[in-house]
């Protein structure tokens, strides 16, 4: 883990309900530079409203959240600011339909005037090289499988050159043959210090490149430690269920 | 968006000027805007050069002449004539109206110029012999006319159901056809109508009901000068024999003195070339109202989809608001209101143009807004929340991911709009815009050839619509490309 003081992501006692429905319960988790945090845990168990919190997709009822040392929630704070350095990436992909494969990735950094065109679009198809993708740079998204979705909505996030990626279970909408490549992706991702938070079902993923694997159950925090320790030896004994569970399967 | 609002109104600004331009005459001789009955026998009628004739028309030229006043003849059903008068649209009513204690109560009227009275008439083959043989049966009225409220007054007494009519070709051919059994009406209207070959017999020429008056009219209380002008010229024209002239000119003769000859007005190329300015002139109308309904509904049917998806739920409430209101008033009841009864509340003039497009704006805008509003809805969530997540404000999100996605799914409907709205311009004929539905009632009231002519006039509409479509086609093919 980092040696670093700094937090990059700030978590504390965060409640949502939707109606009667207590979604996340009392959520504290702090995440430092060049961390990386795999979130698992059963469908419905919060770990995907909590990502989405993170770059205010949801809002909490009531908590803290820092990012990058910015109070997300106080309204002062200019929330586009503070996105441009949070990368999102999406189970469903979400690549902008009315735009090729090089415009999708080139929108965001051209409109906020980040960098003007020639250049984004150098950038562009550097990190499209980076993915694999370079051939697809002026496809329609509609031609592509969705593997190569996934590549196009990371390379994407990384075009506004952010310092946290948040990925919300990023290959389960894919084909299986097709999950490899995109965890290739990430995992080069990890190597390279990139801070991560991910939501995931791909335990073998996560042993190999969460520095931290954070467990999720009925809207709070079970456990968490290092991937050894939760697979190997967990404590808690609905971690434990779980993991009988998945690795069944 | 605001620039888009200056634009707008800007743009009607403009056009409530040039309107106003037109009417308002740069000399110090007074000009009064005068009001009629389109149709309305020998009264009031188009001659075959399109040019208002008739007792009443000739009465007013020759008084105006004489009093030194120009006017500018407004001419539309007679429920509306009079309706703008009292809505200060119009100063004055000139319609072959009769002199009423109900309608003193709103109009001071001239001197009565024309003696009248109500007759009833039933289709020349009828079996209907006395008013009793009504009973059960079906009368034609026409709305807000004394002949109509002599009808209502008997109803009882006689047991007939009525049927309301705006002008008075179509009336009668409803008797004619058999819809209905009579019709009341003013004695000399129907009587210069049957002479001129509509199949009705008057039942009771010798003895009219209540034989009342014709009088000119203005608001009550207002345009005195005009009534005291009116009343002086009459005396005089009266008095050297020039009314007489009138009078005898139009029920002496037959007409097709005024309208042409029997060619030109029975056979379809006869009609056409007889009209030809009459049909281009509305079709050109049509097509001004159509080109600037579609235009300006469409930019304030953008403006409330876009205010209906909006994060704040006061904007969203109030487009959700106006497109309720505006879809679910019928269009002609929105365009009298703008055009009849918003002027006596806000107390200046709204020309029958600019009433006609600010109704086409208000209602197939509301359409339009809701379907814009759809197309949005129907774009995915994930794209706002991957626009956002990139940091990407609101509302360059819209623009660049939302809305390119949303109009491609909603060129159809705006198609389907535009022809809609080239449809419901046929509407503002009730307000006396002459387009070419009103154009068609005109030229129908004055040779009775209504099959010919709305045959003529339906094919006109399908070739435009035609036009349009084929016109919107080729842009969605672009789009889509």
């Amino acid at each position: 883990m980092s040696e670093q003081k700094q937090v990059k992501v700030h978590v504390e006692d965060v409640n949502k309900s939707y109606g009667s429905n207590h979604v996340l319960r009392d959520i504290s988790l702090d995440v430092h530079p060049n961390e990386v945090v795999v979130m698992i845990g059963p469908s419905g168990s919060g770990k995907s409203t909590f990502l989405r919190m993170l770059n205010q997709l949801e809002m909490p009822d009531s908590g803290t959240i820092l990012v990058d040392g910015y109070d997300i929630l106080d309204k002062k704070t200019d929330i586009n600011k503070v996105r441009e350095n949070i990368g999102m990436v999406f189970q469903n992909f979400n690549l902008f339909n009315n735009y090729t494969v090089i415009q999708n990735v080139m929108l965001a950094p051209v409109q906020l005037g980040k960098m003007g065109k020639e250049e984004a679009e150098k950038r562009a198809r550097e990190l499209l090289e980076t993915v694999g993708l370079a051939d697809k740079a002026d496809m329609s998204v509609g031609s592509l499988s969705g593997g190569q979705k996934q590549r196009v909505a990371i390379a994407r996030a990384l075009a506004m050159d952010p310092d946290i990626m948040l990925f919300d279970e990023p290959t389960s909408a894919l084909d299986p043959e097709m999950v490899g490549d995109v965890l290739d992706v990430m995992k080069d991702l990890a190597r390279s210090g990139m801070t991560m938070i991910i939501v995931t079902h791909e335990m073998g993923f996560a042993k190999q490149v969460a520095d931290r694997v954070v467990f999720f159950e009925s809207g709070k925090i079970q456990e968490s430690g290092e991937p050894e320790q939760i697979f190997n030896a967990p404590k808690n004994a609905r971690l434990q269920e779980f993991l009988s569970k998945v690795m069944q399967a | 968006m605001k620039r888009i609002l200056l634009l707008l109104t800007t743009f009607m600004a403009g056009l409530v000027m040039v309107s106003q331009g037109l009417t308002a005459s740069a000399d110090t001789t007074p000009n009064y805007v005068i009001t009629t009955d389109a149709t309305y026998p020998p009264f009031d009628f188009q001659d075959k050069n399109n040019q208002y004739v008739g007792i009443d028309q000739d009465i007013l030229k020759e008084i105006a002449k004489r009093e030194g006043f120009t006017y500018t003849l407004k001419p539309m059903s007679f429920n509306a004539a009079t309706q703008s008068v009292t809505s200060d649209q119009a100063d004055g009513v000139i319609a072959g109206m009769s002199i009423t204690d109900e309608r003193r109560q709103v109009f001071d009227f001239s001197t009565p110029y024309y003696k009248s009275g109500i007759a009833w008439a039933v289709s020349k083959d009828s079996k209907v012999k006395s008013l009793d043989d009504l009973r059960g049966k079906t009368v034609a009225i026409k709305t807000g006319t004394s002949g109509a409220n002599y009808a209502l007054s008997v109803q009882k007494k006689y047991g007939f159901k009525v049927t309301y009519f705006n002008d008075s070709e179509t009336l009668y051919r409803d008797v004619i056809n058999g819809n209905s059994v009579a019709t009341f009406g003013d004695l000399p209207v129907l009587q210069y109508s049957i002479k001129n070959g509509t199949q009705l017999k008057v039942m009771n020429p010798k003895d009219p009901f209540e034989a009342g008056e014709y009088g000119f009219a203005v608001k009550k209380g207002g345009n005195a000068k005009l009534l005291a002008s009116f009343d002086k010229g009459f005396a005089e024209i009266k008095k050297d024999g020039t009314y007489d002239k009138i009078v005898n000119k139009y029920l002496d003769a037959s007409a097709s003195t005024f309208t042409g000859n029997k060619a030109n007005s029975t056979t379809v190329w006869g009609i056409l070339t007889s009209n030809k300015k009459a049909f281009l002139d509305g079709l050109f109308e049509t097509i001004l109202l159509t080109v600037m309904g579609i235009f300006l509904a469409s930019i304030w049917g953008i403006i409330l989809g876009i205010m209906g998806i909006s994060q704040n739920k006061f904007v969203r409430g109030t487009a959700t608001t106006i497109i309720y209101i505006f879809r679910g008033l019928p269009m002609m009841v929105l365009a009298f209101f703008i055009y009849i009864g918003l002027p006596t509340a806000i107390g200046f003039k709204i020309p029958a143009f600019v009433a006609g497009v600010i109704t086409l704006i208000l209602n197939e805008g509301a359409y339009t807004g809701a379907f814009v509003r759809g197309g949005f809805e129907a774009v995915e969530r994930g794209q706002m929340e991957a626009a956002r997540s990139l940091g990407l404000s609101y509302g360059v999100a819209m623009r660049k991911v939302i809305m390119p996605q949303g109009i491609k799914i909603m060129v159809p409907s705006f198609i389907n709009q535009f022809i809609i709205t080239l449809k419901d311009t046929s509407i503002l004929s009730a307000i006396g815009i002459l387009e070419l539905t009103q154009t068609g009632t005109l030229i129908v009231s004055r040779n009775s050839q209504g099959f010919k002519v709305w045959a003529i006039i339906a094919v006109i509409y399908l070739v435009v619509i035609t036009l349009l479509t084929w016109l919107s086609n080729w842009v969605e093919k672009r789009t889509k490309a």
